[in-house]
């Protein structure tokens, strides 16, 4: 009960604590840049210097995974290892970044790794990597390349298992790609709450998938199994030819639909940067592809959506057991993963 | 009894590993071994990249194959020797022949990573096709690897060359075996071409039917060098 009632403490301070009235701005960047630049400054120079790392340190851009940071080790500073106001900073700091809803899903991807600590005695075990823990919340790391700026390039990351948040800043543009996010337990409760960090995608999807008649669906179902992600973390620069179901050879109504699921990544974002990364996949959504494989059942199945500048993929995860409970995405843009086309010569 | 006996010692760190995994257990892909392929087919070349992942269930069995001196460290001529292992179980043909796969690039995390189950081992093989024909071709690739534990993933990665472009993929049901059909489209070089008729004109005017051969082959060489980039 008392695990409950700090679990519901967490997510409320998360979601209610970091002022969502920053989404009713006039000035995305320049907020996002002050928030991180608090953040910095309730940091000791050790820290700083931990935190930030040069822009154009590739390394440290492409350290995000969906593994646990046991065994990806991650850049920055351990949510773990700051005091609390640092922490309620760091959080102010991603929150100020993303939508009300993005942020929601950031946090209850967090806890659903909090649940998993607590369900698999995630403390230190003897005999691993630096003996140190392997789920829950301080386990997320926090870091930055460049120096946060309305002008300059920069970036901010924040993730650990199941979750890699990365977002290129180049003057008032932004990207979210590529980022990962995935959830296990996928489905659990607080205070008798189910929560689902990933529901609507799951919903949605499906929806899709039924709102398909019988030729449309020869298309877009693929005829063979997917086990995982085949763009996942560590894949970054790689493209693939896409498969499925062809945007143009949906309805009007079907298209919407595809692009309200595609916003469930794009939406994680500032309602600012959503707005136009939605606004350009209306232009591509003829070339934009959907395919499906495994049973038209919700959670169960695989999707992906492919266009000249958006790659997602949906997969549930085998464990020998439910797969509903463990899925792993990710979200890419194909021309502009890391805002490289913004800044790269 | 005791053959029993040494079968249960020789199962002893299988069921270790299985009985200390926690009671819900975190790890990806328990008892299997995912081999994801992206195959990429540029002009002059096809790259097979590979990443494979032990599951914790059958990490040790896997390991096996790969730290055969079992001193705990994968040196490289045993990570090479893994590498040529794989290579002997996948059967790649272009337009129906077996081509010949070159290793170009490995990395093997510790084995203590891929005791956790969470270790990619990564691998690149590359094939030297010679030059293609104009047209169609068909790619296909069969993975034989330790079918009775693995899963597998095989994509077309999408060209980087306008010359390729890829135009149908099917798979059998487990993605061990995968055909790409692609069409090969040579850059057109229609300036070199019509220098090359006017020089091989002007050699023959120039100096008889041995410069105009000289000049044919030198530029014949020049547009063959070009249509392969």
């Amino acid at each position: 009960m008392i695990k409950k009632i700090i679990l519901a403490s967490t997510l409320a301070l998360f979601c209610g604590g970091f002022g969502f009235d920053n989404f009713a701005r006039g000035n995305p960047t320049a907020e996002i840049v002050a928030a991180a630049k608090r953040f910095l400054a309730t940091l000791d120079d050790a820290q700083r210097a931990k935190v930030v790392y040069d822009f154009k340190d590739d390394a440290q851009r492409k350290r995000w995974s969906n593994l646990p940071t046991r065994f990806v080790k991650r850049g920055g500073l351990r949510m773990g290892d700051l005091t609390k106001p640092q922490r309620e900073a760091a959080m102010a700091a991603v929150a100020a970044a993303l939508s009300a809803q993005g942020y929601e899903k950031v946090t209850q991807i967090v806890e659903a790794d909090e649940v998993l600590k607590d369900d698999d005695h995630g403390g230190p075990r003897p005999g691993g990597p630096g003996g140190q823990a392997m789920f829950g919340r301080d386990e997320y790391y926090i870091s930055f390349l460049g120096q946060p700026s309305a002008t300059e390039p920069w970036m901010i990351q924040f993730g650990g298992h199941h979750l890699g948040i990365n977002i290129t800043f180049v003057g008032d543009r932004a990207t979210l790609a590529p980022s990962h996010t995935g959830a296990q337990p996928a489905i659990y409760e607080i205070e008798g709450k189910t929560v689902r960090p990933l529901g609507r995608e799951t919903d949605k999807a499906l929806a899709l998938l039924n709102s398909l008649d019988k030729a449309q669906r020869q298309q877009a179902i693929l005829g063979f199994e997917m086990h995982d992600l085949v763009l996942g973390p560590g894949r970054d620069g790689q493209t693939i030819e896409p498969e499925g179901i062809k945007g143009s050879a949906l309805t009007e109504k079907q298209r919407e639909m595809l692009l309200d699921l595609a916003s469930e990544w794009t939406g994680i974002m500032n309602d600012d940067v959503a707005r136009i990364k939605m606004d350009d996949m209306k232009k591509h959504i003829d070339e934009t592809w959907f395919a499906w494989s495994g049973p038209a059942e919700k959670g169960k199945a695989y999707f992906r959506i492919q266009g000249p500048t958006v790659f997602i993929e949906y997969a549930p995860q085998r464990l020998g057991g439910d797969v509903t409970k463990h899925i792993h995405t990710i979200y890419r843009d194909p021309e502009n993963d890391y805002g490289a086309k913004w800044w790269k010569q | 009894m005791v053959e029993t006996v040494n079968r249960i010692f020789h199962c002893l760190p299988l069921l270790a590993a299985i009985a200390s995994l926690p009671a819900r257990a975190p790890a990806h892909q328990l008892d299997e071994y995912l081999q994801a392929t992206l195959v990429a087919i540029e002009p002059g070349e096809i790259r097979l990249e590979i990443n494979l992942t032990p599951g914790v269930a059958i990490a040790d069995e896997v390991l096996g194959l790969i730290d055969r001196n079992r001193d705990g460290i994968i040196s490289s001529e045993e990570s090479a020797a893994y590498a040529e292992l794989l290579k002997r179980d996948l059967i790649v043909r272009l337009d129906g022949r077996n081509v010949e796969l070159k290793l170009a690039a490995l990395n093997f995390p510790e084995p203590e990573e891929i005791r956790t189950g969470w270790g990619i081992i990564q691998l690149e093989y590359s094939v030297k096709p010679g030059a293609l024909a104009a047209g169609p071709h068909k790619l296909t690739l069969e993975n034989r690897h330790l079918p009775a534990m693995s899963v597998y993933l095989i994509n077309a990665a999408r060209p980087s060359s306008t010359s390729v472009q890829i135009t149908g993929q099917t798979r059998d049901k487990n993605q061990s075996t995968g055909e790409i059909a692609f069409d090969f489209r040579p850059p057109r070089r229609p300036l070199i071409w019509l220098v090359a008729i006017v020089l091989f004109a002007g050699g023959i005017l120039l100096y008889g039917g041995g410069g105009g051969w000289v000049f044919g082959r030198v530029l014949s060489q020049l547009a063959s060098r070009s249509s392969a980039n």
